[in-house]
């Protein structure tokens, strides 16, 4: 969407070099190199093992644990706690095949997502696990975070990450008209990613509302409810492409990131 | 806990001083003094005597060893002094057998200090079976208790439970089914109890329970449905794309679904699923509804659910207690008396701060106090008998008054 200038500035020259194209046809963006911990259900780890491996792009050995709210976290088995974070992991692995995946299984037994589960395990995937991307396709209902102490831990986790150049990319909520969905509420740290449906899922959109920035492919490929269009596979869809990015040059920062998903969709957009 | 002790000794004078050396030195004791084995035995029956101080010739050709085999037909429990002239000619084994642990030689180093000392010694061996045996009463006492209230607390949940589960299935599913126009749907119930117990249950449209599921939870749609935390449809149904997922038999060979998660309690979450829907399947409208439905039916399945689990909770405590006692074998024989009208009064209470009762709590407790000494009296087919003729009854006033 650059617009012609009759004296083409750096910035024409920036925008025409860096396309989709130039990123996604480069046979080193695979994400190899880069750590992606996928904060959900928990990941079915054989299954997609033996789905990748049976396509013939093998990923490599997941690893992960188990997270509570309180005490340390529990060794990963190598089991779901749902379906829906397998299908997360399988579309993570699926736009960037080489990422080495970790599952933090932040889903307790009663189908609940507590606050302080997930500050655990944002906190163990930075310090620990050192990934450079973070997907959050479970979202933190808001009537959760009505204790402002709460919220500003939340919050505090996410600058944190953002502050150790780690990429946060979180669910908008789907269509609830009145609740608000966190992290992604807390849209400028980290990335918020609402659904849109693209012919080629490497497609996204920047479209900026209230609290989201962009959209990505909403449809899954793995998994009970895949095909049905929600930000819960929007999201992992834009942090794969981002660790495709990342693996053509793993320092950049969340800001770096942040822009030339805008850029790239900019360029991109023009030929949509 | 009170220590009490006989003293038996046909002088007066030993008798006395006897008493007065332990009243002084143990003020909280209970301490009896009496002259023959008539008033023994008279205090052992109205007194739990626990140690006796005999004298072996209490006169009138009876001995402290003969009163004791006597005193011990009142309380197995009880041990003796004795005391004698005649230490050396005491016959110990026998002695010891009955219950004596200790002789007092009347005739050497018989003074306060050693009559007191000697007393003090033996209360202090008896004191951890006293507690005991005093646990083991009053543990008998809580069995007996419970095994009066429990049946009316049981029979009085029934008539307090608002909305009783089934029902409030039974209805939820009718209002969603049709709604969207779906062709059938189940309810699926998680439970994670305090100790982590997990349980499923599913309910079918008609809020009866649909055979125990055998997938693992996690493995199921229900879990992937709480996992959205929103309504969601299935109407590509592609069972090759399912993924790491098992389907409950309910759901299996169905055209699509939708599903929407209901959050009932922090420990209870509920999924609504509705099965084929003519083409082209479930719509946004759809969803929108059973998201609606959703929230009004959360109230109306947290009340059931949560009334449901109080009462089962009362019920577990109250089994693990009577299970807890159940070895007991000093326990009191059950009875029909009633139960303690503190108890009684307690019940009513709650029956009346329920506003969604069906009957007035006097009337309810009357009629579950009714039934319950009957089966005491009459056995069960006695209750059987009353259910029947309460039915007819019912029958015979739906005809009078035209009520279907």
């Amino acid at each position: 969407m650059t617009s012609p200038l009759p004296n083409p500035t750096v910035f024409d020259d920036i925008f025409a070099r860096l396309t989709p194209d130039s990123i996604f046809t480069d046979a080193r963006a695979t994400g190899d190199g880069i750590a992606v911990a996928v904060i959900d259900s928990g990941v079915e780890r054989a299954v997609l093992e033996e789905k990748f491996r049976t396509a013939g792009t093998p990923i490599q050995h997941i690893e992960g644990a188990i997270f509570r709210p309180t005490g340390p976290p529990l060794p990963y088995t190598g089991h779901q706690s749902s379906p829906h974070g397998t299908t997360v992991a399988d579309i993570v692995l699926t736009m960037a095949p080489r990422v080495k995946l970790y599952s933090a299984d932040v889903f307790g037994p009663t189908g609940s997502c507590e606050v302080e589960t997930v500050i655990a395990a944002l906190h163990h995937a930075i310090d620990v696990w050192n990934v450079k991307v973070i997907n959050l396709s479970l979202g933190v209902p808001e009537h959760k975070l009505q204790q402002v102490p709460r919220r500003q831990q939340l919050q505090r986790a996410i600058e944190e990450a953002y502050f150790r150049d780690v990429l946060v990319f979180a669910a908008a909520h789907n269509e609830h008209p009145l609740t608000r969905s966190y992290p992604a509420a807390f849209a400028p740290p980290l990335i918020s990613v609402d659904k849109g449906l693209f012919d080629d899922p490497l497609h996204f959109a920047y479209k900026l509302t209230e609290q989201v920035e962009f959209q990505a492919h909403s449809r899954g490929y793995f998994g009970p409810f895949a095909r049905e269009p929600a930000t819960s596979w929007a999201t992992p869809h834009l942090a794969g492409i981002a660790a495709r990015i990342l693996s053509l040059k793993p320092d950049l920062k969340p800001f770096e990131i942040k822009t030339i998903l805008y850029w790239l969709f900019r360029s991109g957009n023009a030929r949509v | 806990m009170t220590d009490t002790v006989l003293i038996v000794d046909d002088e007066e004078s030993v008798r006395r001083t006897f008493q007065e050396w332990l009243t002084s030195a143990m003020p909280e004791a209970q301490v009896f003094a009496v002259a023959d084995s008539e008033s023994a035995l008279k205090v052992a029956n109205e007194h739990a005597v626990d140690l006796a101080v005999l004298d072996w010739n209490l006169g009138s050709g009876s001995d402290g060893l003969r009163l004791l085999e006597d005193l011990v037909e009142f309380r197995p429990d009880v041990v003796a002094i004795l005391v004698t002239g005649f230490a050396h000619q005491a016959t110990p084994l026998d002695a010891l057998r009955m219950g004596v642990r200790d002789y007092i030689d009347k005739n050497q180093d018989l003074n306060r200090d050693t009559f007191v000392a000697a007393v003090r010694r033996q209360l202090d061996r008896i004191h951890p079976a006293k507690q005991q045996r005093e646990l083991n009463r009053r543990l008998a006492a809580f069995r007996e208790a419970v095994e009066k209230v429990l049946p009316i607390v049981q029979t009085s949940a029934a008539f307090n439970d608002p909305v009783p589960l089934p029902a409030a299935v039974k209805s939820l599913l009718r209002f969603v089914i049709r709604g969207t126009r779906a062709a059938d749907g189940a309810l699926i119930v998680r439970h994670t109890a305090a100790d982590g117990t997990q349980s499923t249950t599913a309910y079918g449209s008609d809020g009866l329970v649909l055979p125990a599921p055998l997938v693992a939870f996690g493995n199921s749609l229900a879990a992937s449905v709480i996992s959205f935390q929103e309504p969601v449809a299935l109407n590509d149904f592609d069972p090759k794309a399912l993924g790491p997922m098992q389907l409950l038999p309910f759901e299996a060979n169905r055209s699509c679904i939708l599903a929407a998660p209901l959050r009932v309690a922090s420990d209870t979450v509920v999924v609504v699923e509705l099965f084929d829907k003519a083409s082209p399947g479930f719509t946004d409208d759809d969803k929108r509804l059973i998201a609606s439905a959703a929230e009004v039916g959360t109230d109306l399945l947290r009340q059931a659910v949560a009334e449901r689990q109080t009462h089962q909770l009362l019920f577990d405590a109250v089994d693990a207690a009577l299970h807890a006692t159940a070895h007991l074998t000093d326990m009191p024989s059950a009875s029909d008396t009633a139960p303690p009208p503190s108890v009684m009064a307690r019940l009513k209470e709650g029956l009346a701060a329920d506003s969604n009762a069906t009957a007035p709590p006097d009337t309810t407790l009357r009629l579950v106090e009714a039934v319950r000494a009957l089966a005491v009296r009459h056995g069960p087919s006695a209750v059987e008998h009353c259910v029947k003729v309460v039915n007819d009854l019912r029958k015979l006033l739906d005809e009078m008054t035209g009520t279907a």
